[in-house]
């Protein structure tokens, strides 16, 4: 059964036939057989929606619950039912009767229902909830008994006969305490919620004005009816499931029902005292000081849990404060040793550059003497094992110039000496440098040149970024293919571009591959030697000079690099 | 005889190195292996230039530069591995006439000297 959809239409279906069903109530001749009928069926209506409610919604101790509520309920249509059946029959009903019983032992079942579900709640969050209900409590026990309680306690001789009409009103404190509880542990209010504190508040109403005045109004049979029906509606409605479950809030806001409610009860005794001298009766001075001192105990409890509440949260707050700038100093010394961290590093990158270069010089100028046949003529095989010698020595040299520069690039010092430079000339003496490396390979090596190539810049600099993208495309170029160089200006920009029919850079890397270190998987798959520093090189180049770099490229047929930079006659914006 | 050039490195082979391109230039040769020894050969031996590297024990070659640059006028051109701007501004600030990168090659050295010479 669980499992099936509710539909909240039935529960406005249901509430529409129970109200039309109270309307005929009252329609109905008074005190005739129908209308006994009639109260007993709208009565067993509600059970039966209570009991179709919990099946359906509800499973466990809350399904159990609510078979307590329809139980109360039970006991309430029975011992009516036995009343009517008295007052129809015989004209007399008999006092006490077996209809008192059963009537009155719904009451304590209702009350554990309530206390069941408001303990469910959980003890932590319901503490405030049971301070404000004992408060309430109070208040109506002490009106209870000087208005209700002790008037009618002299009626009966019989001490059974007079403890049963008490037990009556004496009830009604029996599910006011839980209800209160109820109401006073839940802010967010479902409409289940609504509904049941609607039926148990109504049921209370009709007593209080039948035991408050002895007199049964035929009106107050509405309310009655009404109870049973709001009751079969709260088990009905979906969000019946949801009533069980714990309240969100830690502590329960401060809204105007709860203040209403304990603002009554606050003023029962100093009211009651007023109204009771004011009519000349008995004020009962020993009931309203017992129960002001323990509404005053109450009061208090709460306000004192308030304040510690407060003090907690302010101490709270206070540690939150110290811990966050506990963590800002922390922060900074962090910041300290990042910066302490990037210093060393610069230190040690300059010393290994120091000390790399140290004996590169003799390797290279040794070497240079050597092939300059200082000591001697050479011959053929000596003079190449001297070049092979003397071209690593550079590519070592290369190697600790780019890890140099990428040292200095993100320490951000990156100055460029600026001056009118023509990318054209760069271009030709670039070309001519790289021309025996791509005379070696077999490469057709091309140049070609526009006018007006002159950029704002440093020559030095833009050198290098020709250099590695010349040497870049040489190298990933296989032997009998070919490279060119343009250089030209479309007005807008100076255009570099440097095309090569090499292996290509797969397209899922081109987004990475001017990051440092980074190297594309055709070069790794050719074993193509590199460190990932050249395009990482070239894309701070050209970014210091205001420009930007962009690829193109297919595996396998070839990539081009487009360099675009700000011409001379713009007043381009080169960050220092 | 004609007045030698002085050149001070702490390391033999390159002390060496820049006397075979030195003699091969034609030039006479007095060598120093630090800033100290540099200073007191630059008085006995009046040189018409200085070689200094610039990270040599006792006097660096920033020091050596600075005093010969007081005392009268040598030109100096310092040669180093430090090769980073900084490093470049700091040399030229001591007074040197030129600061040559280390690995240097052979013209590059010639070019400097006879700039500093002529």
């Amino acid at each position: 059964v669980i499992g099936r959809r509710p539909n909240p239409r039935a529960v406005d279906v249901y509430l529409a036939v129970g109200v039309l069903a109270i309307g005929l109530y009252f329609v109905l001749p008074a005190d005739s057989v129908p209308q006994t009928v009639a109260y007993t069926v709208i009565g067993t209506y509600g059970i039966v929606a209570v009991l179709v409610g919990a099946r359906r919604n509800l499973r466990g101790i809350e399904r159990r619950v609510w078979y307590l509520f329809a139980a109360g309920l039970i006991a309430f249509v029975v011992g009516d039912t036995i009343f009517d059946a008295y007052a129809v029959g015989t004209g007399d009903v008999p006092f006490p009767s077996v209809a008192d019983w059963i009537y009155l032992s719904a009451y304590p079942l209702l009350f554990a229902a309530i206390t069941i579900m408001v303990a469910r709640f959980g003890r932590r969050r319901i503490r405030i909830a049971l301070i404000d209900a004992g408060i309430v409590t109070c208040g109506f026990v002490l009106a209870q008994w000087v208005w209700v309680l002790a008037p009618t306690a002299h009626i009966h001789e019989d001490l059974l006969d007079r403890s049963i009409l008490i037990a009556y009103p004496a009830m009604d404190i029996l599910i006011v305490a839980p209800l209160a509880g109820l109401i006073f542990a839940r802010s967010a209010r479902t409409a289940s919620y609504v509904l049941l504190a609607l039926a148990i508040v109504t049921l209370l109403v009709a007593d209080e004005v039948y035991y408050g005045h002895g007199v049964n109004y035929r009106w107050l049979d509405a309310f009655w009816l009404a109870s049973y029906v709001f009751w079969g509606a709260a088990a009905l409605h979906p969000s019946v499931a949801r009533l069980a479950a714990a309240p969100e809030e830690a502590a329960p806001r401060l809204d105007l029902v709860r203040l209403t409610l304990l603002g009554a009860a606050v003023a029962v005794a100093p009211v009651l005292l007023a109204v009771q001298t004011a009519r000349g009766r008995d004020a009962h001075p020993y009931a309203v000081a017992g129960f002001g001192v323990a509404i005053s105990a109450l009061v208090l409890t709460r306000v004192a849990s308030l304040v510690r509440a407060f003090d907690a949260l302010h101490a709270a707050e206070r540690r939150a404060r110290l811990d966050a700038e506990a963590s800002h100093v922390a922060l900074i010394e962090q910041n300290e040793r990042l910066r302490e961290l990037d210093r060393l590093k610069d230190e040690f990158v300059g010393l290994v550059s120091h000390d790399l270069r140290t004996p590169l010089t003799s390797i290279s100028g040794y070497v240079e003497l050597l092939e300059s046949d200082e000591t001697g003529p050479l011959n053929e095989e000596q003079r190449s094992f001297l070049a092979i010698v003397s071209r690593n020595a550079d590519r070592l040299l290369t190697l600790v110039n780019d890890l140099l520069f990428v040292a200095r690039l993100q320490s951000g010092n990156l100055d460029l000496d600026i001056a009118e430079v023509d990318l054209a000339e760069l271009a030709e003496h670039t070309v001519a440098a790289a021309a025996p490396r791509a005379d070696a390979k077999g490469i057709a090596l091309m140049l070609e040149c526009g006018n007006g190539a002159i950029v704002l810049g440093e020559g030095g600099r833009l050198s290098q970024l020709l250099e590695n993208l010349v040497s870049n495309a040489i190298k990933f170029t296989p032997e009998g293919g070919e490279v060119s160089v343009r250089v030209g200006a479309n007005g807008e920009a100076v255009v570099l571009e440097v095309v090569d029919s090499g292996i290509g850079i797969p397209e899922e890397e081109r987004q990475r591959l001017f990051e440092r270190f980074f190297r594309a998987s055709t070069a790794v798959a050719r074993q193509i030697p590199g460190t990932g520093l050249g395009l990482h090189i070239a894309h701070a180049i050209v970014g210091a000079h205001g420009g930007r770099i962009s690829v193109t490229s297919e595996v396998g047929a070839g990539t081009t690099f487009r360099v675009e930079l700000p011409p001379a006659t713009v007043k381009a914006e080169v960050r220092a | 005889m004609t007045a030698p050039i002085l050149i001070a490195d702490d390391e033999d082979d390159i002390l060496g190195l820049l006397r075979l391109h030195l003699t091969r230039f034609g030039y006479e040769v007095v060598a120093a292996h630090d800033g100290e020894e540099a200073l007191r050969l630059a008085l006995e031996r009046r040189p018409v230039l200085a070689i200094l590297d610039v990270s040599m024990p006792k006097l660096d070659g920033l020091e050596v530069t600075r005093r010969l640059r007081q005392d009268g006028n040598v030109p100096v051109i310092l040669l180093s591995a430090l090769v980073q701007p900084s490093d470049v501004e700091r040399g030229l600030e001591a007074g040197a006439r030129a600061y040559l990168r280390k690995p240097f090659t052979g013209a590059e050295l010639r070019e400097q000297i006879e700039a500093a010479l002529a």
